[in-house]
């Protein structure tokens, strides 16, 4: 509070002092003369000036001389209307000085935050390292694992944790970032390259992408025949357009799992959804999250529409989701708003064209 | 407590706005030199305010406070501290913000560096520029202020829009603005002169040093923004006839044409009216561009959120104060005094026809920008006007009136000699013919149009030159003698040539470049290689890299002729974490004046390998296209530095004759 006392004194004062300042140097020059009429005899030396060093013709010499001289003496001749010293506007002067950083402080506590401090980052940040993790959100702990692996930059398992952080953060973007960087530290682990993988799969807005397909093979090579892998494997097959591959890859992974498996029913479920079947069942919790994301991302892009990356992950997760009016009207909206642009039209219609997924 | 204390700067700013204009009125009616100074006094209290306020948000963006609104919306942890700065005028609140530390700023140095100004015009300039001020202080603190905080702060900002994270758009809009609003000042004069009904040649030299200075710096901002745009957006041009592009240069066409009349008045005290007209026009058209970008009605790369609200506030800003303006203008105009006058071939003549011309050029560009919307706003259907519109309307303007730019140094005021004219720029004439000529010899694909443009703009180059060459009597007179000429041009000379040899510079670059250059894009697998004109590009390769606030993937490519390495360049393509917008960092391997712009596209995955998308282009002669307009700006500093500008010298100078 101090702080901005001392700097709105200090303002208020130098405006203050300002005005009163400008107003008794202008007091004591009140009688200056007209300054056109010096302008104008400045104007006929510069033309003699020109003329003396061969600049200016002698015709044009004369008669832009005598324009000069015809200007000078209709100004001189102009009738001057004195302006005052004024001693009586003092006060008034005065009165203006004082009253109006008055009223502004006035103004300032209706429309302002008075009291409220800075909050620095920094500040924020130290504050969160030394609070209990139980007591604080993803993203912000997502905020202290960002600081403490900047510190430990060769420490896979911080990585690893920043990307759940992020994950939680709903960030897939920032997720993947920082579990590359765990794979890249740690590149025995298995976990960590599923983990990448269904990253990968998140942030391209459902699609198993050529990145995240590198994941899921690393994790089988490390881990092999592992069930989680060979599911999104098959994925990648079907998003290349290869269906009656993935159908065999998910008939083969079904056999493999044991009956009880609850996993079972969910491979059964992208089977009957790639032969065209009516679907039986799909993880409604998986689901809704998935929606909740995309919603998020569709209104982003309502407030700040000037993100083409996010206009086709948008379109291509509508797609994903089966969701094909909402799909189609993104679609639309994103084409006309990036009309001049053909590499994104290519991109968005490649991304409405993605298949739906199980 | 630095945000708060910014908070209040901002609104102490607004009273002092108000009560400048108060001050300053009052003392013009009561011819009171205390009330007026007074006056002057709260403008540069004004500026400082603001100042401070501005100060206070730059700091909430460097320490990255995220309990203020705008802070939080527009800035990340992660941003380099150079874009964390730019971030202050990275968003609709801050970029006002700006607008009003300019305002103020000019406000500030026209009450300060006033003094050569008769009283009753000083007073009345001061008070226009508090009205301008306090109208858009008041839109700042009640519609649209950059200091408002939240009481829950998000954990992380939502980041700048990468494309806008860049180190010559981190300048532009300083520079921008400062050449719109400083157009702001000629509009008070303007008005002060109507009020005072004292527009005559004094007047027009009181206003010309303000132009010069607001046109050049405008030159500068435009410029930055075309070149940013060519490297940034890695689309391989630098004008794309976009609303907001236009809306920067018609205030630049204007503000031109400004530059040229206010010459006439002031030499031949002719053409006050339209003088006084222009200057209310160039900063309605920087208002116009204020409220276009921010009026929701585009979608553009510049177009801040929509708000049609704040849109309609400026819409009625500008109507309020450019209504009045012209209101006055055109009630006072009719009593304004005839000047001198002059025949039909003339140095004031060519001056007219270069208005003519020039305002005909800025009409047609508005009608491209403003049809569009007008039209979309009545029946619904949005037609997009683009460069072929402009080819076919704002570009025979232009050529008519470059073909008659060297011609008009030459010509003497009031009776000019055409054949004198002709005799003396005949070399000239040949020089820009050769051009022409070689450049349909040498130059294949063969294209006349092109070549008539090349050497249009070797017409320019060599009328400057000429122009010097006839002044100082080069070449007819002994070398000391030309030497002793050359010393004594007024800078103000030196300034014109310079300006017009830009304006040629500029035009065979862009002609140059717009006709002959060449573009290819292929899929190309680490190893492939593409041609583009007489090169060859190879990808030698992609690697991964990581920037402080982004991923990229960085290739390198080679570049060849015959054989023989010419260059090696490493374009990104960066995938910004926070808002997950992808972006190109183009390679450009500069030939001379020529580039070769390598763009590296996105990922195709599909088929044995992966492959880039690699966009390459030939732009022969695009160094120039920037060049011209730094040196058309070099010519405008030059000339502002005219001792018979300087405001204050000529006083002392005074008294001892």
């Amino acid at each position: 509070m101090l702080l901005f006392w001392a700097v709105a004194g200090v303002l208020a004062a130098a405006a203050a002092g300002l005005i009163l300042m400008r107003a008794a140097g202008a007091s004591a020059e009140a009688g200056v003369a007209d300054p056109a009429p010096a302008l104008y005899r400045r104007q006929l030396t510069e033309i003699d000036e020109l003329a003396e060093r061969g600049l200016m013709g002698d015709t044009e010499r004369r008669s832009a001389h005598a324009e000069a001289a015809r200007r000078l003496l209709a100004a001189a001749e102009a009738p001057v209307q004195a302006w005052n010293a004024d001693p009586g506007a003092r006060r008034l002067v005065l009165l203006a000085a004082i009253v109006v950083p008055t009223l502004a402080l006035g103004l300032y506590l209706k429309l302002g935050t008075p009291g409220m401090a800075d909050q620095p980052y920094a500040q924020r940040l130290a504050g969160w390292q030394h609070s209990d993790l139980g007591a604080l959100q993803a993203p912000e702990i997502a905020a202290v694992l960002r600081q403490a692996t900047a510190q430990r930059p060769n420490e896979a398992e911080g990585f690893r944790l920043l990307g759940l952080a992020e994950s939680a953060s709903q960030n897939p973007i920032a997720a993947v970032r920082a579990l590359r960087r765990a794979a890249a530290l740690a590149p025995q682990r298995a976990d960590i390259w599923l983990m990448l993988g269904q990253a990968e799969v998140a942030e391209a807005g459902g699609k198993v992408d050529a990145d995240a397909a590198a994941a899921f093979r690393r994790r089988l090579v490390l881990q092999p025949g592992d069930p989680a892998a060979r599911y999104f494997l098959a994925g990648a097959k079907s998003d290349a357009g290869d269906r009656p591959g993935a159908i065999a890859d998910l008939t083969a992974l079904a056999a493999d799992l044991p009956a009880a498996d609850p996993r079972r029913t969910q491979v059964q479920a992208a089977i009957s959804r790639l032969e065209g079947k009516p679907v039986v069942t799909a993880d409604p919790q998986q689901l809704a999250m998935i929606q909740g994301m995309v919603a998020g991302l569709a209104a982003r892009l309502e407030t700040r529409p000037d993100d083409p990356a996010g206009w086709v992950r948008l379109v291509r997760a509508y797609a994903v989701l089966g969701d094909t009016t909402k799909r189609d009207a993104a679609h639309a909206s994103a084409r006309a708003r990036y009309a001049k642009a053909p590499q994104i039209l290519d991109q968005l219609d490649e991304a409405a064209r993605t298949e739906p997924k199980p | 407590m630095i945000v708060e204390a910014g908070a209040f700067a901002l609104i102490l700013a607004l009273g002092l706005s108000i009560v400048q204009v108060a001050l300053s009125v009052a003392g013009r009616l009561r011819r009171s030199a205390a009330l007026a100074g007074a006056g002057e006094g709260a403008a540069l209290a004004a500026f400082i305010a603001v100042a401070t306020a501005f100060a206070a948000l730059m700091h909430a963006f460097v320490v990255s406070d995220f309990s203020v609104a705008n802070v939080a919306a527009n800035s990340h942890t992660e941003k380099p501290l150079l874009y964390r700065v730019a971030g202050t005028w990275g968003s609709h609140e801050g970029s006002m913000l700006l607008w009003c530390l300019a305002l103020t700023g000019f406000g500030a140095a026209a009450a300060g560096l006033g003094r050569t100004l008769p009283r009753g015009i000083r007073s009345m300039t001061v008070a226009t520029q508090g009205v301008l001020g306090s109208v858009f202080l008041a839109y700042t603190v009640f519609a649209s202020n950059p200091l408002l905080r939240v009481i829950a702060p998000p954990v992380e900002g939502r980041s700048l829009n990468p494309l806008l994270q860049d180190p010559a758009l981190a300048v532009h809009p300083p520079f921008l603005y400062a050449g719109y609003v400083g157009m702001s000042v000629v509009f008070s004069l303007a008005v002060a002169a109507l009020i005072e009904g004292r527009i005559d040649a004094a007047w027009s030299r009181w206003v010309r040093p303000w132009a010069l200075a607001a046109w050049s710096l405008l030159t500068v901002g435009i410029t930055l923004g075309a070149f940013w745009a060519y490297y940034e957006l890695g689309w391989g041009g630098w004008w794309f006839w976009d609303p907001v592009e236009n809306a920067s240069f018609m205030p630049w066409l204007i503000a031109t044409a400004l530059l040229h009349s206010a010459v006439v008045t002031e030499k031949r005290g002719a053409l006050a009216g339209w003088t006084v007209f222009l200057a209310l026009a160039a900063f309605t058209f920087s208002m116009l561009g204020a409220f276009l970008v921010r009026s929701g009605v585009l979608t553009s790369v510049h177009a801040f959120a929509v708000d049609p609200t704040r849109g309609v506030l400026l819409l009625i800003i500008l109507g309020v104060t450019s209504g009045l303006a012209f209101t006055l203008f055109a009630w006072r105009a009719p009593s304004l005094a005839q000047g001198g006058l002059f025949a039909p071939i003339s140095r004031e003549s060519a001056l007219v026809l270069n208005n003519i011309l020039l305002a005909a050029a800025t009409m047609t560009v508005l009608l491209g920008t403003l049809y569009p919307l007008i039209r979309e706003a009545m029946t619904g259907e949005s037609i997009s006007v683009g460069p072929p519109f402009f080819s076919l309307t704002f570009v025979p303007f232009m050529a008519a009136l470059l073909v008659l730019v060297p011609a008009g140094p030459l010509l003497a005021w009031k009776r000019g000699d055409a054949r004198g004219v002709v005799q003396r720029l005949w070399v000239a004439v040949l020089i820009a013919a050769g051009v022409a000529l070689l450049t349909v010899a040498l130059v294949s694909p063969r294209k006349a149009l092109g070549a008539v443009g090349v050497g249009l703009g070797g017409w320019l180059v060599a009328g400057a030159v000429t122009e010097i060459v006839e002044r100082t009597r080069a070449f007819r007179v002994p070398a000391a003698e030309t030497w002793r000429r050359m010393t004594g041009l007024p800078r103000g000379a030196w300034g014109m040539t310079l300006a017009h040899l830009g304006l040629g510079v500029f035009v065979m670059g862009a002609v140059f470049e717009t006709a002959w250059k060449v573009e290819a894009a292929e899929a190309l697998q680490q190893g492939g290689a593409l041609n583009i004109g007489a090169y060859h590009v190879t990808l030698d390769g992609v690697r991964p890299v990581a920037g402080p606030n982004y991923d990229a993937d960085q290739a390198t490519m080679t570049v060849t002729r015959d054989g023989r390495p010419i260059c090696q360049v490493k374009p990104e393509r960066r995938l910004y974490t926070a808002g997950g917008q992808t972006t190109s960092e183009v390679g450009i391997c500069y030939r001379g004046a020529s580039h070769i712009y390598l763009v590296l596209g996105e990922r195709r995955d599909g088929g044995a390998a992966t492959a880039w998308l690699v966009r390459a282009y030939w732009n022969p002669w695009a160094s120039l296209i920037f060049l011209g307009p730094v040196i058309m700006a070099l010519g405008g500093l030059v000339s502002l530095s005219d001792r018979r500008l300087r405001m204050g010298v000529g006083r002392r100078r005074e008294q001892p004759a």
